[in-house]
């Protein structure tokens, strides 16, 4: 469980970005951050992770309170990834750069061995352990990022941004691991994000403006609100899209954002001849 | 990264001088250095040279690649050669025009010392040639050590070391993202002036250095959120191991080193 109460932080120089901040997020639940840029998002995460700390109020990971003594055990069980997969690898080679989180951490060099290998197995990522992480494409470095990540076995994952400088199909890559990992491993994910089909996966959108949770909200709910869809620069996928229009001229499928399930709505004869 | 940056890149080969501990290789260059710094007269660089021939010549790298790797200090070179000449004034005068005059000891003096640079840049570029920068930034943590005594910390030395290199593609490929930029908006830098290619370079300096603020910014929160503390006890993945070959290579170095000094 997450728990921000009464959370107030202020860049030097700047307005106050939060005043009297609370989110609470249960364990195990893919939380969306949305909003217009420059809301608050990425302090938001950053003050879950330690990386900022708050003026004022108290943030709880699993009832431990972030402080200076604990900042670095929380940080082991969340893993952090950031929007430019150029600016977070620290090493010349992917093997190293995995690794490197394990040698913060002490694990013995066998263990480390070990967990580099089925890691970079389970991502399909063997084949470039020894290149340098320059030499890779976007969304290979971002793969590289995640592997760097979960080596360390995090509780709480939380992506920056982590597809918006990512091909189409990079970025379905990743929003697959991203369910994977949500499905089969339980993570609790806050996922900073303009991405329609990633807050469409999630379990809940929290919506920041001007450094307020303006709206906390299923995501299907943030879409039907168009006017807050379109603040938080957000646009429906067409699936969703459409089946909102047909709804407000009088055609009530459901709402659906996968193209199967509209077609399978809108003529479910040709699901079934199928 | 540009193919003409030769200085300081590893040269994958199999050669018993890449087989060498990163530790023997960096304790050898600094004996190699006192023993240039020390021969004084051509015979005693002549022996250095050959040794050092010797040495390249079975690197399993070719000779011209070292030599390459000195290009871009041949104008100090040239700087401390002329500088000899014009300031050395003993010996027998060669030429005489006003004010100035050559000597045979300043051409002989410019000669060494253009000698000895060669030899020193050709050689320690053998170090990087042979070791990956993660071996290297290994063997520097360990020869740094006994820094520790004095409050130098080794391990904040090779971080640095480690980011600077894993960097140096990134910053590459930055800077030529934005040369293209300014050449898809005219400014070729081929067709341009002396004068308007070096204004050019500061409006490529600026971002280039800006952009390298922004990254170190972020890779410090990359590096704090994967449990980096500064100083703190930490494991490696890699380890190094120190061999019979390693020990021979220093004796021989020590060997030269100490001709040197006696001669």
């Amino acid at each position: 469980m997450i728990r921000l109460e009464n959370i107030h932080f202020q860049y030097p120089k700047r307005e106050a970005l939060f005043s009297d901040l609370k989110l609470h997020v249960p364990r195990g639940q893919w939380v969306s951050i949305v909003g217009p840029n420059g809301s608050g998002k990425s302090t938001l995460v950053k003050l879950v992770n330690g990386l900022l700390s708050p003026d004022s109020g108290t943030i709880h990971i699993d009832g431990t309170l972030l402080d200076g003594e604990s900042v670095s055990d929380i940080r082991r069980r969340t893993g952090y990834l950031f929007q430019n997969p150029d600016n977070q690898f620290i090493a010349t080679t992917v093997r190293d750069d995995i690794a490197f989180g394990m040698e913060n951490r002490c694990v013995p060099r066998a263990d480390m061995k070990q967990r580099i290998d089925a890691i970079a197995e389970q991502l399909g990522i063997s084949e470039w352990l020894n290149r340098h992480p320059a030499s890779l494409s976007g969304g290979q470095k971002q793969r590289v990022a995640i592997a760097g990540l979960l080596v360390l076995n995090p509780e709480i994952m939380i992506w920056d941004e982590a597809t918006s400088m990512l091909d189409e199909r990079s970025k379905q890559d990743m929003l697959l691991r991203l369910r994977h990992l949500h499905k089969n491993q339980g993570l609790t994910i806050l996922s900073v994000t303009h991405d329609a089909e990633e807050i469409l996966a999630s379990d809940r959108a929290v919506v920041i403006r001007n450094g307020v949770i303006a709206a906390d909200m299923s995501p299907i709910q943030l879409f039907e609100d168009r006017n807050l869809a379109w603040e938080c620069r957000l646009q429906p996928p067409f699936s969703l899209a459409l089946s909102l229009e047909l709804r407000e001229k009088g055609m009530d499928i459901g709402l659906h954002h996968h193209e199967e399930e509209l077609m399978r709505a809108l003529w479910p004869s040709l699901h079934v001849n199928k | 990264m540009d193919e003409r940056m030769v200085m300081g890149r590893y040269v994958a080969a199999q050669s018993w001088v890449h087989q060498l501990d990163p530790r023997a290789k960096l304790t050898a260059m600094v004996l190699f250095l006192i023993a240039v710094i020390c021969a004084d007269y051509s015979l005693e660089l002549a022996v250095i040279t050959a040794f050092s021939l010797v040495i390249l010549m079975t690197s399993g790298i070719p000779l011209r690649r070292y030599g390459r790797a000195s290009k871009p200090l041949w104008p100090l070179m040239a700087f401390m050669f002329l500088f000899y000449v014009l300031f050395e004034h003993n010996g027998d005068v060669w030429l005489s025009i006003g004010s100035f005059t050559v000597t045979s000891e300043g051409v002989l003096l410019g000669l060494y010392a253009v000698w000895r640079m060669l030899l020193l840049v050709c050689f320690t570029s053998i170090l990087t040639f042979t070791t990956t920068p993660i071996e290297l930034n290994l063997g520097l943590e360990a020869v740094l050590k006994p820094l520790k005594l004095i409050g130098v910390s080794p391990q904040q030395w090779t971080m640095m070391i480690t980011i600077a290199l894993r960097f140096i593609p990134t910053i590459f490929e930055e800077a030529n993202k934005i040369l293209k930029a300014q050449a898809s908006r005219g400014a070729d830098y081929e067709d341009l002036k002396l004068k308007e290619k070096g204004k050019l370079v500061v409006t490529l300096l600026v971002p280039v250095t800006v952009g390298a603020f922004r990254r170190a910014e972020e890779l410090v929160m990359a590096m704090e959120s994967r449990g980096y503390v500064l100083d703190a006890k930490r494991t490696s993945l890699r380890y190094l191991t120190w061999q019979g070959t390693d020990t021979l290579f220093i004796l021989l170095f020590i060997v030269l080193t100490a001709g040197m000094i006696i001669l």
